[in-house]
Order: C-alpha cells, then structure tokens, then sequence
C-alpha cells in the first residue's frame, strides 16, 4: 500500500488582473509519497512558485484540494492552519531577503519555536538551536551573528535550520541554490540530502535548473503555463522526454562539455500569455510537431507508461 | 601570469597585471589582483569565475567605467588594438564606447530606458557614432532589430512591452549597431529561462561569426563557456589562475579549483548520489588569505601555497596554470 | 558538541562568550564620520542644553517677562548679550525660554503625529486593499490643506493656548507621517522574511511587531528630525502672524513680529530670534541628513 503523504487535486490559483483572470496554477493533480522527492521544473511564468505557496496556503489556492497526511489543508481554519504549518515548511530562494537582518542566527532560528510553544524553557530551547545549528552546519561561534555579516552558503543554511526547528514532515524547497555560488551549491545540495535520509524528510524541489534535479529528485514533474504537462521518474524523463516542451527544455541546458554535444532543439515564437487562456493546447504556438487538434483541444494528463503522465495529444490519446 | 603575444596587432584586446581596488573609509576590496587577458581577434574568450572573481570589474575597466571615486586602477595596462585605454581622455573615450567596444550586461530590466521606444534606443547609438540624419538613424535601427530576430513594426514600442529574453536581444541590438571590434558581454544569459537562453546564445553566435567581432564572455557557466568560447581564463579572487583553449580547460584541466568547479557540476549524464562540492568559502576581498588565496580549500596545498604566491607556468603553448604544484621545483608532480 | 553542552549550560553564559556585535555601534561610528552630521548633532544638544538650563541662565519672571521700558532697545552689551528688546526684557532670557516653547511643541507634536499618523499608515502599509484606499482618501483630504491653514484653523476655533498649538501642528502633520511609514511598511510587507515569518506561523499582530516595524525604523527616525524642524518652523510662523503663542510669552516668532518695526535701526532685536530659528532648523537638517546616510542599508 503506497505511504502517501501529500495529495494535490486539481488545485487552482486564478488572480484577478485588470484584464481578466490571470492563471497562474490551473488545475494541477499530483501525489507525493513520503521520503520522497518531487522536482517541480518550468521556466518563468509557468507557476511553480505559485503552486508552492498554495499548497502551503501562503497565498489562498482558489479552488482544489491539497490533502496531507489525510488532513485537507484548503479547509482548515486559521488556528488549526497555523498548527499544521509545523509540519510542512518552506525553503526560501533568496538567502539574502528571507532572514529578518534585524535578528541574530539564533533569534530567526527559535523563533519558530517560540511561536509554536514547543520548548518553553530558554535554556533547553537553546540546546535545540544549537543541535539545530550542528545539523546544517553552522559553527557555534555564529549564534550571534547577523546575517550581514555572513554569505550567500552560510544564510541558506540558517535558512534550512529555521525550516527544521519544528520538526516538520514535509519541506518545499523553493529555489534553494540558485542564488548560491556553485562551488557552495553542492554543499548546500548534499545537506539537504543527508537531512532527508537522517529525517525522513519529504520533499518538494522547485527550480528551473534541471541538472540539479535530476541529481536530487526521485520523480520530476514539468509545469507550463499553469499546468503540468509531463510528470515521470527522473531517469525516465530524462531517457525519454515524451512531451516536446520538456525536450526543448532538456536541450536547452548548456552542457559542460566539448565532446559529444547533443543537438540543440530550439522553441520558435514567445510564451503565451497566462491572462485568460483558452481550452487549447498552451504550448501549440510553439510547438514544432503541432496539429490541428492542438488549437482545438485542451490535452488532459494521461499515464502513457506505468508513472509517466504526459499533457499532449501527439501522445497517443490526449 | 605572463600571456606570451605573438603579434600586437592580431590581438584585439590586451590587459596586462591590472590591479584594481576599492578603498573606501571602512575597507579596501581587492577586486582584481594582477589580470592579464588576451584576446585574439575575431576569438571569443570565456571569463569564468564566481562572485568576488573581480570578472565585472575587469569588464568595467576596459572602458575605464570602473566607478568612482572608490574604484582605484592601481597598475596595469589595457590595449584596445594597441591604444592604450587609460591614458585616453574622456572625449577618446567616448568615441570608442558603443562603437569600437561595446558591452552588454547581465539585467535586461535594468538596461534599457523605460522612456524612450527601443527604435530610439537603438537609433541613438547609431546618432552618436556615425553622422547621419534621425530619419537614416532610425531606418537602420529597425534593420538592426530584424537582424536580432524581432520584427521591425515594433520599433514604436516600448521596453515593457518585450519579455525578458526580447529586450535582450534589443541590447544585443544596440551593442552591435557600430560593429564593434570587440563586444564585452557581462553575464547577458543568467538572468533569461533556459530556452530563451538558448535562443540568444544562438544568436550571439551567430553575430559574432558574421561580424568577425572578438568577444568577452563573462560567465559562471561552463555550459554556455563550451557553447560559444575558443579560450578560457579562469578567475579566483581578481587572479587569472589558469588559462587556455577549451580543450585544455575541459579535457586537461589542472588547476585544483578548475577541477573542483567541473566536479561540483551536476551533469545530466550521470546521476551521483553526492556532488563534489569544493570545501570552504569563497575568499573576502577585503581579507585574502595569504599566499595562493585559494589553498585554504584545496585538497592539494602544500606547505609553500600559504606562503608565496605561485607564478605563471606555461604548460603548452596555450595553456598556463598558477599553481604550486606545477611550479618548476615540483616538475615531478606533475 | 557534547563538549559545548557541558561548557556552557545556559545560554547567558554562552551569550557572554559570543557578544552580539552592536548594529547601533556600527551606524554611530558611520554617523560619526559626517562631519556636518556632527557639527548639525552638537549644535542641536547645544539648543537643548540652554533650553533645559533656561532658568539657570535667566530668570523668567524677572527678565524675560517683566516690561522695563526704562531699559528699552539697548544694543547687545555685557550685561544683555543679545540686547533688550522695545519693553526692555532681555532678549537672551527670552530666547532661551523661547527654546523651550519651541522644542517642546514641536516634539510633542511629532510624537503626536507619529503615534497616530505612524498607526493609520502601518495598517493601511500591511492590509492594503479596502483599508489603505478608505485611511489614505481619509490622510489625503487633510494633506489637501497648507500645514499652516490647517492648524490656523484649529487654533482660531478653539484658542490659542500651548496644548492646542501642539494638537493643531501634530494633526496637520499627521497624514505625512501616515505616507512614510505606510510606504516603510510597505517595502518591507513584501520582503521575503515576512513571509517566512507567516510559513513559521505567526500572526499579523506577530509579523508587524516582530518583523516590520523594526525594520522601518531608518526612515522614520530620519523624518522625525525633519518634521520636528518644520513644525518649529510653523509654530514661529503661526505666532509671526500673531495667531500662536501670544505675549507676553517669549517665542522666536512672536519677537520676530513685534520686532520688526524696530528692525531698520536696531537689528538686534530681529536677528536674535532669527538667528535662533536658523540655527535651529539647519542642526536638525543636518542632523536628519546624518542619520539618513548613517542608516543606510549599505549593508549586504
């Protein structure tokens, strides 16, 4: 019986913009299962910001359900909401506007804690800020650091750290590296690793990288203008991208390489616009192998091969 | 380092030992530490470094735009075609930016004039650097804009009206009105989604061929480096520490943090359960360590890496490395 | 780490070991290297320090208020530093208890406006929407009105005694404060460590104290000097035209306006006061400027 942590049902997040509705998530469906990693990929203006927040409610989803460990999140009140949000965190992109520069290390680190009441003594909240500090890596002659005074590696660390201090189940990584130098890029990458085995953490990786994550998800599901288009196991995506988004997108990555370069697959036109979209295939105006029914029909995600969903009617039925 | 030159003129661009610091109340950044870069005309050379590298700073310099007063070119010489950039005046100056050299940065938000339509932009280029009425001005921007890919009707519109990677292109519009001999791009990819990336890489490739243009490419990616480079420098706290073709770089690379930045890469190829990350931090430029400022991350240093700094060694013709390790009294290491 | 459990087992005496390093150290040390800064901070304790010690240096009664025409229009000398004026007071003691009516309206006017423009501004800054559209139109219907008019309007209709001086200037001020912390707080609402305050989950009342308003506070501070200057300004135009502070009460405006028929062959009596108006404005300027640069986040 899969152990699944995290459902999300046709979740929605419609803005209202002067002229009309902008949809930033339209109806997204996936299952996530615990320990496991999904990488959310998609360029600027596909969603996968938005669709993180929602499913944290850090901003309302309009409509859709998002069940974790049974519990509907969207439903729940604000005093119930807040108790939850121990057991899901969010790991911000910029290392730099995600800490209070007014607050010490350990100040933004307990505050978490404090505000949950989880460890009411000073002294033995402390203790876990220093375990917490330990774990990601922080020496403990920073506790009265401001972040100032620190670079990009070491404020994401505080970052995580804020993340773990209630113990959550279930973290969002939402750009985590990319503001980050690559040399410290892998470190920060194989902390979050080594956490994730040591707490049987859960995650949610966002990015735009692919190389990152592929190296540090289990399944990756592709987001376009709103919808997710191609969802698979890592390896399976990238041996055999169905989608022809996903294989622009693939071929697009600039490879470190001057031997055996592949051969590059390059999108025409621009990306439409997310403002009241029509039922029609969103990425047919760039598509290269587009029929008819494209600008017709709407493809809906279909399971081509056992876990490999993909959104397009080249694909056998759409 | 030393770059041996084999004929002046065949070298569009040459900076040699440019040292260049920030000195302001508080502290003194050392940004660039002794550069020395050639470029070859008609060649494109991958500037590859991280933050504190002083790659921008370098860039800035050639067109003696450091910024002021804080910014200090302390020593060094920069040859634009044999003339040399700092003993200009300013009026020499300006008749050579946008003209002879031109450069694009990396924030296309940022680079253009809100106010004015991106015909007028381009237009104004062509306005300053060649005599010629607004109407002809205006004429050739528009064929300007077709050649970057983006249909000439919208030469009435404004910034805000393109996308990211479009306003790009329109910078890339306007470095190259003049035909400049040498273009200086600052990061001109980072900030656009990959396949747009892809698209002005494309591009830019595409121009510079047609237009002989020699290039610096200011990068933190090895990617775009082995997309569009024929040579690579490698900097580390304002210091080229190696330097060659790309095949030295990417087949026979030597310097430890060369080594260390392609091992830190995820390759899509293969799937690691661990990257090799390289171990510390990126160096302060207002406290660098002593001696080879990259020993106190290197799985290699030696007791001499914390004491002097390593010379230039030729290791090919085109490619040299600043290490101890291959320093002449440890010929047997290698 | 076990090691550090045992070493220091509360976190005072591990506090003790690692000091915080003081950001108020680090801004007064750049504050500190603008000379002007400087010279505007000591001039400005200077006026303060003469306003505090006002009945040290002269008494009120006797000097400043009591008429000694026999004395009149005598020109700056050993005994009247800065002369007496047409009824024979001592103009010396009547700056220096003119600087205590003046700095203290014009404090408690700011405060005043701060406490009440700082609240409507901070919440229209964090709720936005509805509330920022009904408190703004509100604040703007009142910046619609010249500072002056509008505490002329007040202090005709209700007298012009010091308490209504003080309402009518902090009131007038009050939707200019409302703009600059609802923009502080504006900037700041949108900054990513407010959100993670709310994904860690704390409240609105928790996010603005903990995490907003302590990072408006350069701003605010910096047009705290600013209007406090202005309102001293207002208070000296107000009883310039005689619609203030009302002899025989000393204030640099009002000894401005009933010196001024004297003005062609006895200068003194106007400049004293006018001096003191200057001097006081221009050290708080200077003062505002230093902070604003000193509070700068140059930082990373």
């Amino acid at each position: 019986m899969s152990d699944v942590l995290l459902e999300v049902k046709d979740l929605k997040k419609y803005y209202k913009v002067p002229k009309g509705m902008l949809h930033a998530v339209d109806g997204v469906s996936f299952d996530l299962e615990k320990g496991k990693t999904l990488g959310i990929v998609g360029e600027s203006g596909c969603g996968k910001t938005t669709i993180g927040r929602a499913i944290l409610r850090l901003v309302e989803p309009t409509s859709g359900s998002v069940i974790f460990d049974g519990v509907d999140i969207p439903k729940l009140n604000k005093q119930e909401m807040r108790h939850m949000r121990r057991n899901m965190q969010l790991i911000f992109q910029d290392p730099f506007s995600s800490l209070n520069p007014r607050k010490t290390i350990t100040q933004t680190i307990e505050e978490p804690i404090i505000l949950a009441n989880m460890i009411p003594d000073p002294d033995k909240r402390f203790m876990r800020v220093m375990e917490l500090m330990d774990t990601v890596g922080l020496a403990e002659r920073l506790v009265n650091t401001y972040p100032h005074e620190l670079d990009g590696g070491r404020r994401q660390r505080i970052g995580i750290a804020r993340a773990l201090a209630m113990s959550p189940k279930f973290i969002i990584c939402d750009e985590p590296v990319s503001a980050l130098d690559v040399s410290i890029q892998a470190q920060i990458l194989n902390l979050m690793k080594k956490i994730q085995r040591e707490m049987g953490l859960t995650y949610i990786f966002i990015t735009h990288n692919l190389a990152v994550v592929n190296h540090f998800s289990d399944d990756i599901a592709v987001m376009y203008l709103g919808r997710l288009i191609e969802k698979a196991p890592s390896e399976a995506l990238f041996a055999n991208p169905l989608h022809p988004y996903t294989q622009a997108l693939l071929s697009a990555i600039p490879v470190p390489r001057i031997h055996n370069r592949p051969e590059r697959l390059l999108l025409r036109g621009e990306i439409t616009s997310p403002i009241n979209p029509e039922p029609i295939c969103r990425f047919a105006n760039r598509c290269n192998y587009a029929k008819p029914v494209c600008s017709q029909e709407e493809p809906s995600l279909i399971e081509i091969e056992p876990n490999h969903f993909v959104a397009c009617h080249l694909t056998g039925r759409g | 380092m030393e770059i041996k030159q084999i004929n002046e003129q065949e070298n569009t661009l040459e900076i040699k030992n440019l040292v260049i610091h920030y000195i302001s109340d508080e502290e003194v950044v050392k940004a660039v530490n002794g550069v020395n870069i050639i470029i070859k005309a008609g060649k494109t050379l991958g500037l590859v470094g991280e933050t504190g590298a002083g790659k921008t700073t370098t860039a800035l310099s050639i067109l003696n735009l450091v910024p002021e007063p804080q910014g200090k070119i302390l020593s060094g010489e920069i040859l634009l075609e044999g003339r040399s950039v700092l003993a200009m005046s300013e009026l020499e100056l300006e008749v050579i930016r946008g003209d002879k050299v031109a450069m694009i940065f990396q924030d296309p938000m940022t680079s253009l004039n809100p106010v004015h339509t991106v015909g007028d932009q381009i237009a104004e280029s062509i306005e300053i650097h060649r005599k010629v009425s607004k109407q002809e001005a205006l004429k050739q921007a528009k064929e300007m804009l077709e050649l970057v890919g983006i249909p000439s009707e919208r030469s009435n519109e404004y910034p805000y009206q393109f996308s990211g990677g479009m306003k790009q292109r329109v910078v890339i519009a306007i470095a190259l009105t003049c035909s400049p001999d040498l273009l200086i791009a600052d990061e001109p990819t980072t900030a656009l989604d990959v396949t747009i990336q892809a698209q002005v890489l494309r591009l830019i490739n595409e121009l510079r061929q047609k237009y002989h243009m020699s290039m610096l490419m200011i990068t933190h990616d090895l990617g775009i480096v082995a997309e569009v480079c024929d040579e690579v420098s490698i900097a580390y706290a304002g210091r080229i520490i190696e330097h060659g073709s790309l095949e030295d770089i990417f087949d026979h690379m030597r310097h430890p943090y060369t080594k260390g930045l392609f091992d830190a890469l995820p390759d899509i190829g293969t799937r690691r359960s661990e990257l090799k990350p390289i171990k510390g931090l990126m160096p302060d430029p207002t406290n660098l360590p002593s001696g080879c400022p990259f020993h106190p991350r290197c799985d290699y240093v030696m007791e001499v890496c914390s004491q002097s700094l390593p010379e230039n060694k030729w290791l090919s013709e085109t490619h040299c490395v600043e290490c101890h390790l291959y320093s002449d009294t440890n010929e047997s290491m290698l | 780490m076990d090691e550090t459990v045992k070493k220091y087992t509360t976190r005072k005496e591990f506090f003790k070991q690692y000091k915080k390093k003081s950001r108020l150290q680090e801004t007064w040390n750049r504050f500190l290297r603008n000379k002007l800064a400087v010279i505007g901070l000591f001039i400005f304790i200077f006026i303060m320090l003469a306003a505090v010690a006002a009945p040290l240096i002269a008494n009120y009664d006797t000097d400043a208020i009591t008429i000694n025409v026999p004395n009149r229009l005598q020109s700056p000398s050993a005994g009247h530093i800065f002369g007496t004026d047409e009824l024979g007071r001592d103009i010396m003691a009547r700056i220096v208890h003119g600087a205590r009516i003046s700095l203290v309206v014009g404090f408690a006017a700011v405060a005043l406006a701060l406490f009440i423009g700082g609240a409507l501004g901070a919440i229209a800054g964090y709720f936005g929407g509805k509330i920022d559209e009904v408190i703004m139109r509100c604040m703007d219907v009142f910046l619609c009105l010249p500072d002056v008019l509008l505490a002329l309007a007040i202090v005709a209709a209700f007298g012009t005694n010091l308490v209504n001086m003080t309402i009518a200037i902090g009131l007038s001020f009050t939707p200019k404060f409302s703009r600059v912390v609802r923009s502080a707080v504006m900037t700041v609402r949108g900054i990513e460590y407010v959100e993670a305050a709310r994904a860690i989950g704390a409240n609105n009342t928790q996010i603005i104290t903990n995490h907003v308003l302590i990072n408006c506070f350069g701003p605010i501070v910096v047009q705290v000097t600013l209007y406090v200057a202005s309102a001293i300004l207002t208070i000296s135009a107000l009883s310039f035209i005689g619609l203030g502070i009302q002899a025989p009460i000393p204030e640099w405006g009002n000894m401005l306006a009933s010196g001024r028929v004297y003005m062609r062959d006895h200068a003194y009596i106007v400049m004293a006061p006018g001096l003191a108006i200057f001097v006081t404005i221009l050290s708080l300027n200077l003062l505002g400027d230093g902070l604003r640069d000193a509070l700068d986040p140059r930082l990373k």
